[in-house]
């Protein structure tokens, strides 16, 4: 478990309405700091300035998606030990499993509760080493 | 030198061939058969027997009558008398004996019988009148002796010792008399009559013999005619059957041609090269080509030209393994020029010098089907993802909203954004609903099976559910744990499982109820029950009640929420965890339902 709680996260999500919702589950009821990354090209860079506990990927988006970004992030040594976490509304159990095999922290399923979610985050950043 | 050492070599062999011959004809002819056949024969002969003896006895009473005691002539005519007629019975016994063949050998010891005893009353003729009468009568007697002798040889040829027994009885005393009458002549020819009688063995030997082969040449004549006539019977009715074999070929090769005719699939006769040879009704029409447009050419006309590499290497593999394709999916343009997709079956002909010597395909149009389940994909794809993402927004930002983290609203405002959450909530339970039975139906559904204490599953399923109770005013209260119990199942499902059960019982009970849930042994199984005291479930609707989109009444879907899924759900989960699902009403009102697991060991 890291030794600092968990305070700033970063969300990178095309879907401006869901983008909302999280960030006020996560402001509101889990008082966090949130960074929200519309478009995924510019992730890496938004990564960077914020510096972020934890990063939360939609899975499904233009251009680059978040299984790809993940990947990139793997190749890069300054994000490369980033914890991320996937929402994900349709991945199957073999995607899920390979992607835990890449290091990914959690998945959370679409759609989730905005009520739930802090606490959902707090257990996946408990677990982490 | 040479010539005649080939002349001497061929006749040996031709000596040996004669051999073979008569061992053969030895072999086929039935030894017991030879024997009644000379039985028969010998009997034949009996009435020459009888008479000549008659006769001849007959002349020698009138001859010897007055030179004699009258007794003693009467005496020995009365003998030849008696003989006669016990010759007579035994003749007519024989023709009356139902089995010649295999009494042959009595009827052979009794004629021996017959014969020594007529021998041996002209022996006692013999013995008796011959010494005390004059010489011309004793020529008499000799010559009537040497010729009831010399009849024998002919009457017993087939047998040659009853012979030898028959002359002996007549020569053995006459003989004795001449040697001791004192008289040399008749000394002489008593030494001559033994010489007499044994060339008349010797030739009475070898008519036996003659006699012997001849009837085994007979019987093994039959033998080789019922043998031919077997033979002949056998081909006779091979050829029939032949006929009939072919037949029936010609008469399924012309159902064949009228089934693939007649087929609703597009059947197509290839030379191995890949020429087409015959293509019958639904090709044409399916294709949109003449029969005379595509016989003759190259069945890659049915091939676009992009796949044809594809298509070669599929083909020369065919002719390589000679074993029929199932299954081959092959893009076939029409005749205009729209492409069709078809499953085909290839067959092979082969020949029985395994070459091939024709290829049948036969052509199915799946591009509707194929189309169809693309749709299908497509269509579970939208559920899943497109109408889940919008429905998360609304459910997310109503859930923000109840939750009161935005702060107070206004109580009637609040009100309808509660309503509005929960059917947010029903439209996405039946679309997860809809997801699982297709994923279940469609085998996709992967289990992550553990080994799970039922104990702490209730517990977790009664504290997953209790908020849901709440709202029917309904507590779930367990009842006799059984601490230790474990089954393997897949957490997530089983606890789908339950909630499913629980909320069902909670939506049916009536205000203010309780629902019990027990666990307990059953066999080799555990059993979970959930008990509630609604109104049970009606007769009319038990028998579907685990199948698709049922509920007892639709009123009840829309009061109280559900896709009618769950419990067919429940059951193919249940079933892919090898355990059963059940129900049952309870005595008192109310209803039991109920799932069973294999119990497994913790260890």
């Amino acid at each position: 478990m890291p030794d600092r709680p968990l305070t700033r996260i970063c969300y990178v999500e095309d879907d401006e309405d869901i983008q909302r919702i999280v960030r006020m589950s996560l402001e509101r009821v889990g008082k966090m700091t949130v960074e929200v990354v519309t478009d995924p090209t510019q992730a890496l860079q938004t990564f960077a300035e914020f510096r972020p506990d934890l990063v939360m990927l939609d899975w499904m988006m233009p251009v680059l998606d978040g299984p790809a970004l993940f990947r990139q992030m793997k190749l890069r040594p300054e994000t490369s030990a980033l914890p991320v976490v996937f929402i994900t509304a349709r991945a199957s159990q073999r995607d899920l499993d390979e992607l835990k095999s890449l290091g990914a922290a959690g998945t959370i399923s679409k759609p989730f509760s905005p009520r739930d979610l802090p606490e959902q985050l707090r257990a996946i950043w408990a677990k982490l080493p | 030198m040479n010539h005649s050492t080939t002349a001497s070599g061929t006749s040996r062999s031709l000596e040996v061939s004669t051999e073979a011959v008569e061992a053969e004809i030895r072999d086929r002819a039935d030894p017991r058969q030879v024997l009644a056949d000379r039985v028969a024969h010998l009997y034949r002969q009996m009435p020459v027997a009888i008479g000549a003896t008659f006769i001849a006895g007959a002349i020698a009473t009138y001859e010897l009558q007055g030179r004699f005691l009258q007794e003693l002539v009467l005496f020995w005519w009365a003998i030849v008398v008696v003989f006669s007629v016990a010759a007579s019975v035994l003749l007519y016994a024989y023709r009356r004996s139902p089995d010649k063949l295999s009494s042959a050998p009595d009827w052979l010891r009794w004629l021996a019988i017959a014969a020594l005893g007529n021998g041996a009353s002209w022996g006692l003729a013999g013995g008796v009148f011959f010494r005390a009468l004059s010489d011309e009568h004793q020529v008499f007697l000799g010559f009537l002796f040497a010729g009831m002798a010399c009849v024998g040889v002919p009457v017993y040829a087939a047998s040659w010792p009853i012979f030898a027994l028959y002359a002996a009885g007549i020569l053995a005393p006459f003989c004795y008399v001449l040697l001791t009458y004192g008289n040399r002549l008749f000394v002489e020819i008593a030494l001559l009559v033994p010489l007499f009688y044994a060339l008349n063995v010797v030739i009475a030997y070898r008519l036996t013999q003659v006699f012997l082969s001849g009837y085994r040449l007979r019987h093994a004549y039959g033998k080789l005619t019922e043998d031919h006539r077997a033979l002949n019977q056998r081909l006779e009715r091979q050829l029939l059957e032949l006929e009939e074999a072919r037949r029936q070929v010609e008469a399924s090769g012309r159902k064949l041609a009228l089934f693939a005719e007649r087929a609703p699939i597009a059947v197509l006769e290839l030379q191995p090269d890949g020429t087409v040879s015959e293509v019958n009704h639904a090709a044409e029409i399916l294709f949109g080509y003449a029969a005379a447009e595509l016989v003759g050419g190259h069945v890659r006309k049915l091939v676009r030209a992009e796949f044809h590499p594809e298509f070669d290497r599929i083909w020369e593999e065919l002719i390589a393994k000679r074993e029929s394709m199932a299954g081959l999916k092959i893009r076939n343009p029409r005749r205009d020029g729209i492409d069709l997709i078809c499953e085909w079956t290839v067959t092979p002909l082969v020949n029985f010098r395994q070459e091939v010597i024709a290829i049948i395909a036969q052509g199915r149009d799946v591009t509707a089907q194929l189309e169809a389940e693309r749709m299908k994909k497509e269509f579970t794809s939208t559920l899943s993802h497109e109408l889940r993402t919008p429905l998360t927004s609304i459910i997310g930002s109503l859930q923000l909203i109840n939750s009161g983290v935005m702060g107070e609203v206004d109580k009637e405002v609040g009100e309808l954004t509660v309503v509005a959450e929960r059917n947010g909530q029903r439209l996405l339970d039946l679309i997860n609903d809809l997801l699982d039975i297709e994923k279940i139906e469609s085998g996709k559904l992967t289990l992550a099976p553990e080994l799970i204490a039922l104990d702490d599953l209730v517990r977790e399923a009664i504290v997953l559910n209790q908020a849901f109770g709440e709202r029917f005013n309904v507590r779930f209260e367990s009842r006799g744990e059984l601490p230790g119990r474990h089954v393997l199942a897949d957490r997530k499902r089983l606890l789908q499982v339950m909630t499913n059960l629980l909320s069902n019982a909670a939506k049916f009970s009536p205000d203010g109820g309780v629902v019990e849930i027990s666990t307990e042994d059953a066999g080799a199984n555990l059993r979970v029950a959930v008990h509630d005291r609604g109104t049970g479930i009606p007769e009319a609707f038990r028998g579907r009640i685990f199948g698709r989109f049922t509920q007892a009444d639709s009123t009840a879907t829309r009061q109280k929420g559900g896709s009618g899924l769950g419990l067919a759900i429940c059951k193919r989960l249940i079933e892919l965890m090898h355990g059963r699902i059940g129900f049952e009403n309870r005595a008192g009102g109310g209803a039991t339902f109920w799932f069973e697991l294999p119990r497994r060991s913790a260890a």
